[in-house]
């Protein structure tokens, strides 16, 4: 017994282990997870205002790659009317676009009294307009050269500002070469704080021209038409698009100075300059710690619930294999007791035979009374041996399906008597009554029957009070089935037994099978009836009895 | 799974068998097609007993000369970096030429004996360019030609003597003055003045006198002198008082026509071809399908009836004669043939051949071209020519739609290499002479004026829509290719037409009408007036050149482009043409991007030209596919 209490409990302080090492490793997991979840949150809060610029910054990129060079393909031919349509174009398509101030020029070796002027060659706006949503229609034209010396300083600034650019070009520009990408950006840009002013770009040719009539004497030359314009900028007019709204709670465009004054220890904030003319300025993001702590707990969500369902799959396993281990343990004691049992068992007839044989064996003489009761005794034992091992074959046989069934029509009348006539010769006070109702033949093996019958017999004198040992067998049709009840007025089942009874060496504990009892009984007709493609079923009430129900296939036999 | 299989198996024969029958045709290789004439520009010495032509030595085109009867061949130049562009008979022993060059090269003119000795640089200036006034004879060793030494934009007339290279100023252009005439004797008489818009005919009967207005005309209306009559009358093709150009003798001192010599009643006259000898005109040339001639001399349509009887079912072409007229040199040519060179002596009525112009394409393989016209949508009748591949199937055919450059030309009925080249490998190809398109009288071509992107355009579009209703192409594979011009129209019909072509392709061709105005080059500088009136004034068009010029709208271009560009083309910025490629990829349409930065206008060099015609053989390929 003790060893069996130390295999339960090894098994026992096993499971605990591993749960409690599971459970440890949940939370270490949950802890590191949380952790994680945290950080990765706070870096992509550093790390993904780049891809916000990206966004706010697109139609910037737009407009100084593809919408401004656009004043190049009209090669100087833009004029006031032409140069508005192109700016509503602008102002419909980026709104950060204030105002455009247009420089209608041209480049000759005249004299002009507005411009620039290096050696013969002179760059001059012929006319200046300003186009914008707040530009009133009296304030559109600034400047035209039929009025010199008119150009407010305020004005030209821009203009001149490039025309000295591209005049230094000129003069050193190797005109047998393509312009590079270089000199597009640094002589026909210019990019400083929300303005950016663009001159049209003149063909190679035009360049060669230019600088001609730079350095030679020639009679006045044509007018070549050229392009400028000065973009006004807005910061403020950006349109913010918040790609990534689970991070940033704010996103506003501040001057690149800005600090937040604010003593809320509960915001954190980062920022990141605009690109180009706007690089005086940048994007300032910021979100409440709760904020973050709401998309932390949010991402960290899916992560707990898989964590929790892994969790849970191992507990599963661990409780299958407590199960399987349980159920092993108590086979392995019902063995046990099985093999105790029946050595019991076989000892009382062997001791028996063996007091028989020493007594024969020490008498001197033998009387025939004697010899009849040692005869007698030697040979009830060896049948009472022989039983028990037939039982124990056939129940194996059964069970590994070994033997054939040789069915016979049976008349249950005679079969009935027959029993009950040769138990009340065993049993004189054993009261069996049978009633047989609507049926007299059944088609069975009557060595499978009758093993049926002698067992839940045997079973309901064993356990009955020995002036309660009655049984009532009664043997009825329902359906296709025959029923047959066995009715005794027994110690009864207790509730949580009853389950357990069918089972192999499975033997209720109590006061009433402590000889003789192997645990095989009610097993074996389970593995009868199964046999049989029938049913066992039994109710019992403690005290009072129990009542086995078999209910067997039955088939109409031709009236013969 | 047994069923799908079978039905693989009778896909792939369908589709095996029909590779199969298309590859019927056998393909000639690329290089064939393009190949440069072996001998060219043949010429015959005035007095008929030598034959000059150019040949390639160390791929450049050089001068050889050998006696009429073939002869005792001598090379004249030995030049290595230029091809000689152009050169002639000065006299019986001296032959004078210019050399080929590009922007950054001058021109020069030189001079060479027979034997290939005395060679001499006659004129070379920096940044000039030479412009030959006659191009005949010299007389008195003295030739006629016009340089822009004292302004780019002018040309001064010189009389040049090529014995001692002494230059003569004739008269100082005035400025507006844009073409030179001199007489038979080698005597400036008259001139073309233009302010750009108006063009005034000026005459004098000696150079001892000044020039006389005789003519003021509006640049529509030409009057085009083609040589001196007699006393003060010329024969000239002139539309002055009818639509088309007729054939007409001139009273320079009147101003008047004296007759109309021949007139067609549907086209132009192109040509009207003087016996020097005779004095005499020998026939009126005009083109209506192809090319015709009316015969104004008896003795000549006899020479010529003579000749056809020796080279049956081929046009025939005189281009050089000796003094005497008893020698002549013949060219031939069809659509399926780029011709061959022959010697005909009148006296003997005898042929020979001189050289085969490319001897490599077979008759056989060529298809052939065909005159069509269609209506369009406003009822005018457009003449085209369409020239399908020689295949057994004639409809639902893959297409190529090829409009012309100028748009100020006209296709021609002939050999031409990149329609057989395109025909050979399998696409029909449709040119088409849209309205605009000269050789169909005044009113045509002005019908075409400010209407780059407008009806020339819808004639395009029309002509491709009448292929698809004759049922001739397969509406899926359409494709528009042209060059100059007609890669501007390809990229028109690619932007506003963007359903009807499944690809197109785009060779030196314009993007923006602003910078094609814009590089008009210094001395065309009087035409400016004209370009204004023909394609429109930048300033005051400019809503019509954004909306017409490709460089505005990218964004509605959806299938796939070929554009071939040389870094030096005049008409185009590259800078334009490369943002342009950058847009077009950027929207993620499959951009075949040529450029090479050592050419102007169209690919002058053989390995750049056969790079380009490879790529846009396997541009077409890959995306006039058949698409089951």
């Amino acid at each position: 017994m003790d060893e069996r209490k130390q295999l339960y409990r090894k098994n026992f302080s096993l499971v605990v282990t591993f749960l409690i090492l599971i459970s440890v490793s949940l939370i270490v997991a949950m802890l590191l997870a949380y952790n994680l979840t945290r950080k990765n949150v706070e870096n992509e809060f550093i790390s993904q205002k780049i891809n916000v610029l990206e966004e706010v910054a697109n139609p910037y990129n737009d407009f100084f790659q593809n919408k401004i060079p656009e004043i190049s393909f009209y090669q100087g031919f833009l004029d006031s009317a032409s140069a508005r349509k192109y700016s509503d174009t602008v102002f419909l398509k980026f709104p950060f676009v204030e105002r455009i101030v247009f420089y209608d020029a041209g480049i000759s070796n005249h004299k002009i009294a507005d411009g620039l002027r290096v050696n013969n060659f002179s760059l001059g706006p012929k006319a200046v307009y300003q186009f914008g949503k707040k530009v009133s229609a009296d304030s559109i034209l600034l400047f035209k050269n039929i009025l010199p010396n008119t150009l407010s300083l305020k004005t030209s600034d821009e203009f001149n500002k490039m025309a000295m650019k591209f005049a230094g070009f000129i003069e050193s520009a190797d005109t047998s070469q393509a312009l590079n990408d270089n000199d597009r950006y640094n002589i026909f840009y210019s990019v400083t704080a929300r303005k950016i002013t663009y001159m049209s770009i003149p063909r190679r040719e035009d360049l060669r021209v230019f600088k001609d009539l730079m350095f030679k004497e020639q009679p006045p030359s044509l007018v070549y038409e050229q392009d400028l314009m000065t973009f006004h900028l807005n910061p403020y007019s950006f349109i913010i698009k918040n790609t990534h709204p689970e991070l940033y709670q704010h996103i506003i465009i501040k001057p690149l100075v800005y600090e937040s004054l604010e003593n809320n220890p509960e915001l954190i904030s980062t920022d990141i300059p605009l690109p180009g003319a706007f690089s005086d300025y940048k994007l300032y993001l910021s979100s409440s710690k709760s904020y973050l702590t709401r998309e932390i707990n949010f991402r960290f969500l899916p992560i707990a619930l898989s964590l929790l369902v892994i969790y849970g799959v191992l507990v599963f396993i661990a409780y299958l294999i407590f199960r399987n281990l349980n159920i092993n343990s108590k086979l392995f004691k019902l063995q046990y007791d099985f093999i105790n049992n029946l050595t019991h068992e076989f000892k009382t007839p062997v001791s028996v035979i063996k007091i028989a044989g020493n007594n024969i064996r020490s008498a001197s003489q033998l009387s025939d009374r004697e010899r009849n009761h040692y005869g007698k005794i030697l040979d009830e034992e060896a049948d009472k041996l022989n039983d028990m091992m037939n039982r124990l074959l056939s129940f194996t046989q059964i069970e590994n399906k070994a033997i054939k069934i040789k069915e016979e029509v049976i008349n249950l009348e005679v079969f009935c008597q027959n029993l009950i006539d040769a138990y009340q010769l065993k049993y004189p006070h054993f009261n069996i009554t049978c009633s047989i109702q609507g049926v007299d033949h059944f088609k069975a093996d009557p060595v499978l029957l009758g093993s049926l019958f002698q067992n839940l017999i045997d079973n309901a004198y064993k356990y009955s009070l020995t002036d309660k040992k009655e049984l009532h067998i009664l043997i009825k049709k329902a359906n296709k089935n025959l029923v047959f009840r066995f009715t005794d007025q027994g110690i009864g089942i207790p509730k949580k037994e009853l389950e357990n009874i069918f089972k192999k060496f499975y033997r209720i504990q109590s006061q009433y099978n402590q000889q003789g009892s192997v645990g095989l009984g009610l097993a074996f007709c389970k593995e009868l009836v199964n046999f049989m493609h029938g049913s066992i079923a039994v109710k019992s009430r403690e005290g009072k009895g129990s009542e086995f129900k078999i209910a067997l296939p039955f088939e109409e036999l031709p009236v013969a | 799974m047994l069923k799908l299989a079978r039905y693989f198996l009778i896909l792939s024969t369908i589709i095996f068998s029909a590779c199969k029958q298309e590859e019927k045709v056998k393909q000639v290789a690329l290089q064939d097609f393009f190949k440069n004439p072996e001998k060219t520009a043949f010429s015959i010495s005035p007095d008929g007993k030598y034959i000059s032509y150019l040949k390639p030595f160390h791929n450049r085109l050089n001068i050889f000369v050998q006696t009429i009867d073939g002869k005792d061949v001598t090379q004249l130049t030995a030049d290595t970096v230029r091809n000689i562009a152009y050169y002639f008979w000065a006299d019986n022993n001296e032959i004078l030429y210019l050399k080929n060059y590009d922007a950054d090269e001058d021109p020069a003119l030189y001079a060479v004996e027979r034997n290939g000795k005395n060679t001499r640089n006659l004129i070379s200036y920096k940044k000039t360019r030479i412009s030959l006034i006659s191009y005949e004879r010299a007389i008195n060793n003295e030739i006629l030609i016009a340089l822009n030494t004292r302004d780019s934009t002018v040309f001064d007339p010189y009389r040049l003597n090529i014995k001692n290279a002494k230059l003569t100023l004739l008269v100082k252009n005035p400025g507006n003055i844009t073409n030179w005439y001199a007489d038979s004797k080698g005597k400036l008489r008259m001139a073309v003045a233009s302010d750009g818009v108006d063009e005034t005919l000026l005459y004098r009967e000696s150079e001892k006198e000044e020039f006389k207005k005789v003519l003021k005309n509006n640049f529509k209306t030409t009057i085009a002198p083609l040589g001196f009559s007699k006393n003060s009358s010329i024969f000239a093709l002139s539309n002055q008082n009818t639509d088309r150009m007729t054939l007409v003798e001139f009273d320079c001192k009147t101003g008047r026509e004296v007759r109309v010599i021949y007139s067609h009643p549907e086209v132009d006259v192109t040509d009207g071809v003087i016996s020097k000898l005779k004095n005499k005109l020998e026939y009126a040339g005009y083109e209506t399908w192809k090319k015709q001639r009316y015969y104004l001399d008896a003795d000549i349509k006899e020479m010529y009836q003579l000749i056809e009887q020796q080279l049956p079912n081929t046009e025939i072409r005189i281009t050089d004669r000796d003094s005497s007229e008893n020698n002549f040199i013949v060219r031939t040519y069809t659509d399926r043939n780029p011709g061959t060179y022959y010697l005909y002596t009148k006296a003997a009525n005898k042929l020979t051949k001189l050289s085969d112009v490319n001897s490599s394409l077979k008759k056989e393989l060529l298809c052939e071209m065909k005159p069509i016209s269609f209506k369009t949508r406003d009822g005018i009748i457009i003449n085209g020519y369409l020239t399908l591949p020689n295949t057994k199937e004639v409809s639902n055919l893959p297409f190529v739609v090829i409009p012309h450059g100028g748009p100020s030309s006209r296709n021609s009925w002939g050999y031409n290499a990149e329609v057989q080249f395109l025909a050979n490998r399998g696409y029909g190809v449709l040119q088409l002479n849209y309205r605009g398109s000269t050789g169909y009288g005044k009113a045509f071509w002005i019908a075409g004026f400010k209407q780059w992107g407008g009806k020339i355009q819808e004639d395009i579009t029309d002509g491709t829509k009448w292929l698809i209703r004759s049922k001739i192409a397969d509406p899926q594979r359409i494709a528009i290719y042209g060059g100059s011009f007609g890669g501007f129209s390809a990229l028109h019909g690619l932007c506003f037409n963007s359903n009807l072509y499944a690809c197109g392709a785009s060779y030196s061709g314009l993007i923006n009408l602003f910078t094609y105005l814009k590089g008009i080059p210094p001395f065309y500088k009087p035409y400016q007036k004209m370009y204004f009136e023909m394609v429109g004034n930048p300033e005051k068009d400019g809503d019509y050149f954004r909306n017409s010029s490709p460089i505005f709208h990218t964004d509605k271009i959806k299938v796939p482009v070929l554009i071939a560009q040389g870094s030096k083309d005049p008409r185009v910025n590259v800078n334009e043409t490369n943002q342009f490629v950058k847009e077009l990829k950027k929207k993620q349409i499959p951009v075949t991007y040529i450029l090479k930065e050592e050419e102007g206008h169209f690919f002058n060099k053989q390995e750049n030209k056969i790079e380009f015609y490879k790529e846009l053989e396997a541009f077409l390929g890959r995306n006039l596919k058949k698409s089951n």
